[in-house]
């Protein structure tokens, strides 16, 4: 393991999707244990910077570096030895609707891990559901038949039997009320306390990102302008920062 | 300030603007299949690479048999009833065409003959696999492209699954099981079918079409029809999961990958099927 204060490295990054340019130079460095929130309007480039650090696309541009490795690059992509270091939340949860939710949280680790019996794998599922505040139960309903909030803490729950390194969390609070999504931002509080996983955050609820975050760093026009604490991001006087995190419709400067 | 040049004007010749006209349309038109060729050769291409990369994981089906044994009983099992009907009516209504252009000509003896060499030859395989191609290619196109559409597939794939070992080769693999077991179940229904028809309407003896069935029945002929079924099952499953995975999401994206693949199937499938006869007699 390389000792280097930063677990994730990305170095100017660059993606296009046709004629649009998506990303245009995106450096970003993520400390080991830290949550970095990712902030920025919708249809910036956020999630896609998730998809770049996790090896589902491949950068035009730069290079993706993990644990001292650059594991992403426009020619190759070696995320082979990385992945099962790294879970993601997707925005829609994405569970298997084919599968019941024990199915959903028991396919991957049983793939992954030939040794583990039926048994193993419920005491595996049945922890990881104590660990979301869900009782073992559910695990007989499918997909469909949960709520939104419910597929949410499914989706991290599937994530976290793994057990990985990293989480990412792509608009985990997005088409939430604000209870469950305090819940949600409470289990990516309890993750980085009780699991000491490195997490990166995309979104734009800025209730959400004050409260997980260590750092937080804003996207703009295929850009990070902005990287600092939540306390830094309040005290900055960089225009389009404050329009963001006060939601203006105008830049500051243009307002005075 | 100097005047603008005018072009001298040519004088109007019907004959040079027939020629022009035809000119600019032959031009046009060879660009539209230039385009259309170029733009289908590439998805074959892809669409052939994918296949390669789905036969490449197939030793790996040992460590889930049972995905397979599930997409068997999706796309074989379920479809059954399916088959049966219709392979009941060809049968039927290939006997009765073939009384109706054989009666005064030809005896009834060949009647069997010719339902037998129809049904096993052609009607079995390819009209199975067209009805297959509706009900199972667009199925699996409407999956998989709503699994990319909810991000079931790049979750797959972030959880070090390879959506191609897991989706893909299950089922392919069961398409190539069940596609030949149905059209042996479909050509055997189509005789039974046959046999109805003559005995019941066309007042030909059990014995006379039975006789006619056997009279120059031949198992390579079995060998071609099973071997286009496990063409055409390849065919069906591989549009329908590439169509799946090209979709671009939404209803309207979905709904088309279904329509894609039902429509490059059918029309694979009867250009292989020429290809096959072709070589095969």
């Amino acid at each position: 393991m390389n000792d280097s204060e930063y677990l994730i490295e990305l170095r100017h990054l660059q993606k296009s999707f046709g004629h649009q340019k998506v990303l245009r130079d995106v450096n970003l460095k993520i400390r080991r244990g830290e949550t970095m929130v990712i902030i920025g309007s919708s249809g910036g480039g956020k999630s896609v910077i998730l998809k770049h650090v996790i090896g589902l696309l491949q950068p035009d541009e730069g290079e993706m570096v993990f644990d001292g490795q650059v594991i992403g690059t426009k020619v190759t992509q070696d995320f082979k030895a990385v992945r099962k270091r790294m879970g993601m939340l997707f925005q829609g949860a994405a569970l298997f609707d084919s599968m019941n939710v024990g199915e959903n949280i028991k396919f991957a680790l049983r793939e992954h891990n030939k040794q583990l019996t039926e048994n193993d794998l419920d005491l595996i599922m049945a922890e990881t559901l104590h660990m979301i505040n869900l009782s073992p139960d559910i695990c007989f309903k499918m997909p469909s038949e949960l709520s939104g909030g419910m597929k949410k803490r499914l989706g991290l729950a599937r994530v976290i039997a793994l057990k990985p390194e990293v989480i990412l969390y792509d608009e985990p609070t997005t088409g939430l009320d604000p209870i469950t999504s305090d819940v949600i931002n409470d289990l990516i509080l309890e993750m980085q306390s009780k699991l000491g996983v490195t997490s990166i955050v995309v979104t734009h609820d800025m209730v959400s990102a004050y409260k997980v975050a260590d750092r937080m760093a804003m996207l703009l026009d295929g850009h990070i302008i902005f990287t600092g604490t939540p306390q830094d991001i309040r005290e900055t006087t960089n225009p389009y920062v404050q329009q963001f995190i006060k939601g203006q419709r105008r830049l500051l400067s243009e307002v005075d | 300030m100097e005047k603008t040049r005018r072009r001298p004007a040519i004088p109007f010749n019907p004959l040079r603007t027939v020629i022009e006209t035809i000119g600019a349309l032959t031009l046009a038109f060879g660009r539209s299949v230039k385009a259309i060729t170029s733009d289908y050769l590439d998805k074959l291409g892809e669409a052939v690479v994918l296949l390669a990369r789905i036969f490449y994981r197939f030793p790996q089906v040992w460590k889930n048999p049972y995905l397979t044994v599930q997409q068997v009983v999706r796309i074989g099992v379920t479809s059954l009833p399916l088959v049966v009907v219709i392979s009941l009516f060809i049968g039927a209504v290939a006997t009765l065409s073939a009384n109706y252009q054989f009666r005064g000509y030809v005896p009834d003896l060949y009647l069997g003959t010719a339902i037998a060499k129809f049904v096993i030859i052609e009607s079995g395989p390819v009209l199975t696999s067209l009805v297959l191609a509706g009900r199972v290619g667009s199925a699996i196109a409407a999956e998989v492209g709503t699994m990319k559409e909810k991000e079931e597939l790049d979750a797959l794939a972030v959880l070090d699954l390879d959506p191609l070992r897991y989706l893909a080769m299950p089922r392919l693999l069961a398409g190539i099981i069940s596609f030949p077991v149905l059209v042996i179940i479909s050509d055997c229904l189509a005789l039974v079918g046959g046999w109805v028809v003559a005995y019941g309407l066309l007042d030909v003896t059990t014995a006379t079409y039975v006789y006619g069935l056997r009279f120059l029945f031949s198992v390579y002929d079995v060998g071609v029809s099973l071997g286009k079924a496990v063409c055409f099952g390849i065919i069906v499953i591989l549009m329908g999961y590439y169509h799946g995975l090209r979709s671009d999401g939404g209803a309207r994206g979905v709904g088309q990958a279904s329509m894609r693949s039902v429509v490059s199937s059918s029309v694979l499938i009867l250009v292989m099927d020429f290809f096959i006869v072709y070589f095969a007699y």
